[in-house]
């Protein structure tokens, strides 16, 4: 005999997650070691729903983009007080498979500046060709790192190159102060 | 010169420079916080060994990395641009480039490295796949 409502509360829930085609979830902070558990538990569930091996890779490698671009450019960081912290900051993913298509999407507040470069740049990436990205792709591998890139201004290139369709955005309305959501999604 | 070893971590490959035996290798897969930082302390170690070795015997570099970040892209870039400058000069470096044979984009990459560093000795080496 169930009267607790245990079960309802996880019937609803799956039903949702079902009905979002949703096959992998995680919002809250994101650190190099979480991002590593996860990589691993994205792995063995994209495998297990039958993924070939070539879309396994290009959706690991778009997923580790995200992640780490979360760590690295969330306007929402965990600082401990007065102790100085790993690099820990806020946002969230989710992988919907739909029609044998993934969709990775991605979310994390940015400051309005960040924002600005954000879709200056992603406008770009999508003006061009799969061709011209991959010819953008191998000039910024050659080119010095931007200044404002903690990685190597190939992040966006390289999901933009695995993805089968043009990179995908949108910007909440800013907050008071200044602060935006950033979604992204990324067709595999 | 000494030996230079980093055992793999979940997101970082292991590192096996064994300068004596004139054979390195990097195997795993890199996506580290700071990509930077990790290639750039072994770059430093590799340049350093550059620099002093005038053995005329070949020196083999195996990688069989099976993925590896944007960020790391870019530094696995600078680190063969360091190997081709010292086979430039008249060195015989070999560069054996192992990649699951239906990973076109870690093909694709090495065919970027075959053409920029031609004075490397590079080899492609397709991997069956598991």
């Amino acid at each position: 005999m169930n009267t607790n409502g245990i079960q309802q509360q996880w019937d609803d829930f799956h039903k949702y997650v079902e009905r979002r085609d949703v096959i992998f979830y995680y919002v809250g902070y994101f650190s190099q070691t979480i991002i590593a558990a996860m990589a691993d538990a994205v792995k063995l569930r994209v495998e297990h729903v039958g993924g070939v091996a070539l879309t396994r890779r290009k959706l690991f490698s778009s997923f580790i983009e995200m992640a780490q671009n979360i760590v690295h450019y969330s306007s929402d960081s965990y600082e401990k007080e007065g102790q100085a912290q790993p690099s820990m900051r806020h946002g969230a993913v989710f992988i919907a498979l739909t029609d044998e298509r993934y969709y990775l999407h991605c979310a994390n507040p940015v400051k309005a500046d960040v924002a600005e470069k954000l879709r200056e740049k992603l406008e770009h990436l999508r003006s061009l060709t799969i061709d011209e990205i991959k010819q953008e792709y191998k000039e910024m591998l050659r080119s010095e790192t931007p200044p404002d890139s903690k990685g190597a201004g190939l992040g966006f290139l390289t999901m933009a190159r695995d993805a089968s369709a043009p990179l995908e955005f949108e910007f909440s309305p800013a907050t008071v102060d200044g602060t935006s959501m950033f979604y992204l999604r990324a067709t595999i | 010169m000494d030996n230079l070893f980093i055992a793999a971590s979940p997101s970082s490959p292991e590192v096996d420079f064994r300068f004596d035996e004139r054979r390195l290798s990097l195997k795993g897969e890199s996506y580290p916080e700071n990509a930077a930082q990790f290639w750039g302390d072994i770059i430093a170690v590799l340049r350093e060994f550059l620099q002093q070795d005038m053995v005329a015997a070949p020196l083999t570099m195996n990688v069989a990395l099976a993925y590896f970040n944007s960020s790391s892209t870019k530094m696995l870039f600078a680190l063969f641009g360091t190997l081709n400058e010292k086979a430039k000069s008249g060195a015989d470096i070999v560069l054996n480039w192992y990649h699951d044979e239906d990973d076109d984009t870690i093909f694709e990459f090495g065919q970027e490295l075959c053409e920029d560093f031609p004075d490397l000795s590079f080899h492609d080496q397709a991997v069956k796949s598991q």
